[in-house]
């Protein structure tokens, strides 16, 4: 009887990850297609392959300077993020100060803000601050994190106090705390927050496409999608598969070497 | 007519310069840097093509330097620009959905090109007349230009040869009447979603573009085009229009039934799912390098006249630039809506020229020639009927869409959805009636 549970189980799962797979081995399929065969939906089909379109993708933007500036935005917002709920999880965790739930609360409200209903004030403090059109202007509005503080926070309140105190008895200071004691016992924490962070960041279009309009400071998606959408006619689907991986390949790759530390991160972490 | 343009650039090239010269406070370039927002509506090779056109106008333009700028689709360039007026950092010059222009108007987000126009010595009743009448009721608001027509379309009939051979139908003789039209797609579809009669796409904008094309194809009006706070939605001939398209989904099942997108459509076409599909004409291109069998294309089916919507994107003048961008803007419209750059971009794209003389051209003499599909474009301008644009456009055009995709999901009949479809565009347009048709005079 067990036995049987697990089996279906197993082989719902399995089903699930079929369904999941699908887009995937479709574009796959799509992107070594060249042209626009008449059979593009066919899973399987009879060819010929080439790697063409991978190459007339590549030749339509400037993909290096699209993953640097991409590389550049994800990153930076990632070491803002980490330092400032870092410092401000420990905060709403630890330390005692008048209204601070109603600050807590204040700062998870941010949370229900839909992001387009902030463009135009974003752009006008990104023109007050002069970065306007500038990678850090993309950046500016994510340094701060509603979910990552509270994320911190609930991490920093499951580790044991009885770290802090043996550590405040040595002496330590509050920074040196949190940077060698709470920091390390909180990585898992950490790292699930780097994944959702980057991968948002990753892929981000619309804040990116309005915060930047020089060439030169485009990022992957915005890049991608100047091929890629077609509103008045078909698209090349070959090439628009063939540049959906340029782009999403790294994040892929980046997930299936460090697969099985992001798992045991999310697990830990209490994060599905 | 051509010479103006070139003249013109040779003229300018020249006198900045010298201006510069005598007068020291000048920029010491001489130079004054632009940027122009321009969504890609069609395919993606036509980004790199606007950059390489901007490239050129740069080098041949010493005084001005263009920043080409991609933003997105016609709806995202529509946000970004309204964003970045907002944020004081108005781009020179954009390619704008043309059926947007009216809401800048409307909300004083433009400035007009009259007096860039008298500038040059052109009265803008003149300058309009360098362009197919039709493209006037999109550009102009109150006897004002707003926008300068740059890449058009209207929708047009594609059908496949071998389809129509396999049904018995003549290819000479596409069908010219909704009857027609109705009987062409019953005698094409094949049972169990081998082949359907007909597709179009019924996604956002498309799906309001061809319904305001059928409406008007009944004789109606549609929108009120000379005030932006009236539809005319629940009106008879938009509920014969919903009837027509309620028959071929849900009785004949002749079109498959829910929303296709554009990109559902041509799969379909190329691959033989379908033996017709309604299309823009900006895909005239991209269907005739991918079509590998015969297919020919016709007018729109008429019911009660003829009628196609103007389609494509004009250029506009948002507020808030200095006089120094705006000429330098202008110098780039001109040169863009030029006969000789109008004429190459409508053949790499497969929108029809919005500019007259583009067709006097010998290259594009030669190109009607060799593609008469592109001809069957430009002859149905005599039945272009104007482009929905109102307060609120995008929100009061999805009142009808949201209602139309319902109906071809057979969840609605034609006259509710007339009915809803009336009932949510006034809410949406009742604050502007207030401000306008309905404010106390006095």
């Amino acid at each position: 009887m067990r036995a049987d549970w697990r089996l279906l189980c197993a082989l719902l799962i399995a089903a699930t990850a079929v369904l999941w797979a699908v887009p995937f081995l479709w574009m796959a399929m799509a992107s070594l297609r060249p042209g626009v065969p008449a059979d593009i939906a066919s899973l399987t089909p009879a060819g010929p392959f080439g790697l063409s379109n991978f190459a007339e993708a590549w030749r339509s933007g400037s993909f290096p300077l699209w993953y640097l500036n991409t590389l550049l935005v994800a990153g930076g917002i990632l070491v803002g993020q980490l330092v400032t709920i870092t410092a401000a999880g420990y905060a709403f965790a630890r330390l005692s100060f008048p209204g601070r739930d109603l600050l807590f609360a204040m700062f998870l409200l941010q949370l229900l803000l839909i992001p387009p209903l902030l463009i135009v004030p974003n752009l006008g403090t990104l023109v007050s601050l002069r970065l306007y059109d500038t990678l850090p202007g993309i950046m500016a509005p994510y340094f701060a994190s509603a979910f990552g503080t509270f994320l911190m926070r609930q991490t920093f309140r499951a580790i044991p106090r009885d770290y802090e105190e043996a550590a405040m008895l040595e002496g330590a200071s509050i920074p040196v705390l949190i940077q060698h004691v709470l920091v390390p016992l909180a990585r898992p924490g950490l790292i699930a927050f780097a994944i959702i962070s980057v991968t948002a960041h990753w892929n981000e279009f619309l804040w990116p496409l309005m915060a930047v309009s020089s060439p030169k400071n485009q990022v992957l998606t915005v890049g991608l999608a100047s091929f890629a959408s077609g509103a008045e006619a078909g698209s090349a689907w070959g090439i628009v598969a063939a540049g959906t991986f340029l782009v999403a390949g790294p994040l892929l790759v980046l997930f299936l070497v460090f697969q099985r530390r992001f798992v045991s991160s999310f697990v830990f972490s209490g994060i599905k | 007519m051509e010479p103006i343009t070139r003249r013109h650039a040779i003229a300018g090239g020249l006198a900045i310069p010298a201006a510069a010269a005598f007068a020291g406070t000048a920029q010491a370039a001489g130079t004054t840097e632009i940027d122009l927002f321009f969504p890609v509506p069609v395919q993606g090779k036509l980004a790199n093509e606007m950059k390489s056109l901007v490239d050129r106008f740069n080098g041949e333009h010493p005084e001005v330097k263009v920043t080409a700028v991609y933003t997105g689709s016609y709806d995202d360039t529509n946000l970004k620009t309204r964003a970045a007026i907002k944020a004081g950092q108005p781009p020179a010059a954009v390619i704008m959905s043309a059926n947007f222009v009216r809401e800048y108007v409307i909300n004083g987000e433009v400035d007009p090109f009259d007096s860039l126009i008298e500038k040059d010595g052109k009265t803008p009743a003149a300058y309009m007349d360098n362009f197919w009448a039709a493209l006037k009721p999109n550009a102009t608001v109150d006897g004002r230009v707003y926008g300068i027509p740059f890449q058009n379309s209207t929708p047009l009939l594609y059908y496949s040869v071998d389809a129509f051979k396999d049904a018995g139908l003549d290819p000479d003789r596409p069908p010219v009447t909704w009857a027609d039209w109705v009987k062409a797609a019953k005698a094409v579809a094949k049972p169990g979603g081998e082949r359907s009669g007909l597709m179009f796409p019924a996604t956002y904008d498309y799906c309001g573009w061809i319904t305001s094309a059928l409406v008007m194809a009944n004789g109606g009006q549609y929108f009120n085009h000379d005030y932006g706070g009236e539809v005319y939605y629940n009106s008879p001939s938009a509920v014969g229009a919903l009837t027509l398209l309620d028959k071929l989904v849900n009785q004949l099942k002749a079109v498959p039934p829910g929303v296709s997108d554009a990109n559902a459509c041509t799969s379909a076409f190329f691959s033989g799912r379908t033996g017709m599909m309604v299309l823009s004409t900006g895909s005239l291109s991209f269907v005739r390098e991918n079509m590998k069998t015969p297919y020919r294309v016709a007018f729109l089916p008429k019911s009660v006249r003829n009628a196609a919507t103007i389609g494509g994107a004009s250029l506009i003048l948002p507020k808030g630039n200095t006089p120094e961008r705006q000429a330098a803007a202008w110098t780039l419209i001109n040169w863009l809506t030029s006969p000789e750059i109008s004429g190459h971009w409508s053949r790499f794209t497969g929108y029809f020229a919005p500019r007259r003389a583009a067709y006097d051209l010998p290259e594009m003499k030669q190109y009607l020639q060799e593609h008469p599909d592109a001809k069957v474009a430009l002859d149905q301008l005599v039945y272009a009927v104007p482009w929905f644009d109102t307060y609120n456009t995008v929100a009061v055009r999805k009142a009808m869409e949201d209602q139309v995709q319902a109906l071809l999901s057979g969840k609605t009949s034609p006259t509710d959805a007339a009915a809803a479809a009336q009932k949510s565009a006034d809410e949406l347009l009742r604050p502007y009636v207030e401000q306008t048709a309905l404010k106390a005079v006095g």
